[in-house]
């Protein structure tokens, strides 16, 4: 039996659901993602969460480093220092890879494995057939998730290891 | 009372924090740990009345720190906040000995569900 592709098992609407409970959790009850596509951000970083079992991808979460910055003081709230360091912004973007990604292995075929944060430059996507990815804008700038089947080897030297 | 917050992520770890004053939990000592290792090594150094851990760490995830702990004959109340909140994951927790798995995203509402029966 040949590998299920990611389309049949779950939609941008679910995928998008998602990543709203986790900015209203995580990043603020006010803060909306609104689903429209925005200009491709000139400087992206990408974080993501690594997904093995009967469906194997990883969950790519890929904005601005401004918008990364911004997210990563949201998260820390009353406890972020006047610059952001950049390991917080790596922590706090990988985190929210995280809880997106278990989010959605959730609705993935069991048994799977998730993996730890990684950041970086994002991974090669799979096919698009085998590919989900929902535009965004937070705060009015860009924002992508894709759950994306693997094309490489998702462990190649391009991630910080969280 | 003293509860251990361990997560490898210290914007989790505040957050989680956060969260617990938000539930009305702010007048309890928090000892935080960064993977399991750690929070294995702290319950016995610190004695939480509490733990709250994640699952997937490096270096000793939650599930082989609670393992851990009840061979070595430690029965510290133990539970999970994790972003995975599946049945498969909730009974593996239970089988281990937790108390319970607070799923990410959780809100305040979450959390008082969870330990109002254990920190009241």
């Amino acid at each position: 039996m040949s590998a299920p592709v990611v389309t049949e098992l779950l939609d941008e609407g679910t995928v998008a659901e998602i990543a709203e409970q986790a900015w209203a959790a995580l990043v603020g009850e006010e803060e909306v993602l609104v689903p429209l596509p925005g200009e491709p951000p000139t400087d992206p970083v990408s974080s993501w969460v690594e997904v093995v079992g009967p469906w194997t991808g990883a969950v790519v979460l890929t904005c601005g480093r401004d918008t990364a910055e911004q997210l990563a003081r949201a998260l820390l709230g009353e406890h972020a220092p006047e610059v952001v360091d950049g390991e917080d912004v790596v922590d706090a973007l990988g985190e929210l890879a995280n809880v997106v990604g278990g989010n959605v292995k959730a609705l993935l075929p069991a048994p799977s494995v998730l993996g730890l944060p990684e950041v970086g430059a994002a991974p090669s996507p799979g096919s698009p057939a085998d590919t989900c990815r929902v535009d965004l804008l937070w705060r009015g700038q860009p924002l992508t998730i894709s759950v994306q089947g693997c094309a490489l080897d998702l462990t190649e030297e391009n991630g910080v290891s969280l | 009372m003293k509860i251990l917050v361990a997560d490898d992520s210290r914007v989790m770890r505040q957050i989680v924090i956060r969260t617990l004053r938000q539930a009305g939990y702010d007048d309890h000592d928090v000892v935080e740990a960064e993977d399991g290792r750690d929070a294995y090594d702290k319950v016995h150094a610190e004695k939480p009345d509490l733990v709250l851990s994640d699952w997937n760490m490096p270096n000793m995830s939650g599930l082989e720190c609670l393992q851990a702990l009840r061979s070595a004959g430690s029965g510290v109340p133990f539970g999970f906040v994790t972003s995975e909140g599946s049945a498969e994951m909730r009974e593996k927790a239970a089988d281990a000995g937790a108390l319970f798995l607070i799923a990410k995203p959780f809100t305040e509402e979450t959390f008082r569900d969870a330990l109002d029966g254990v920190l009241s």
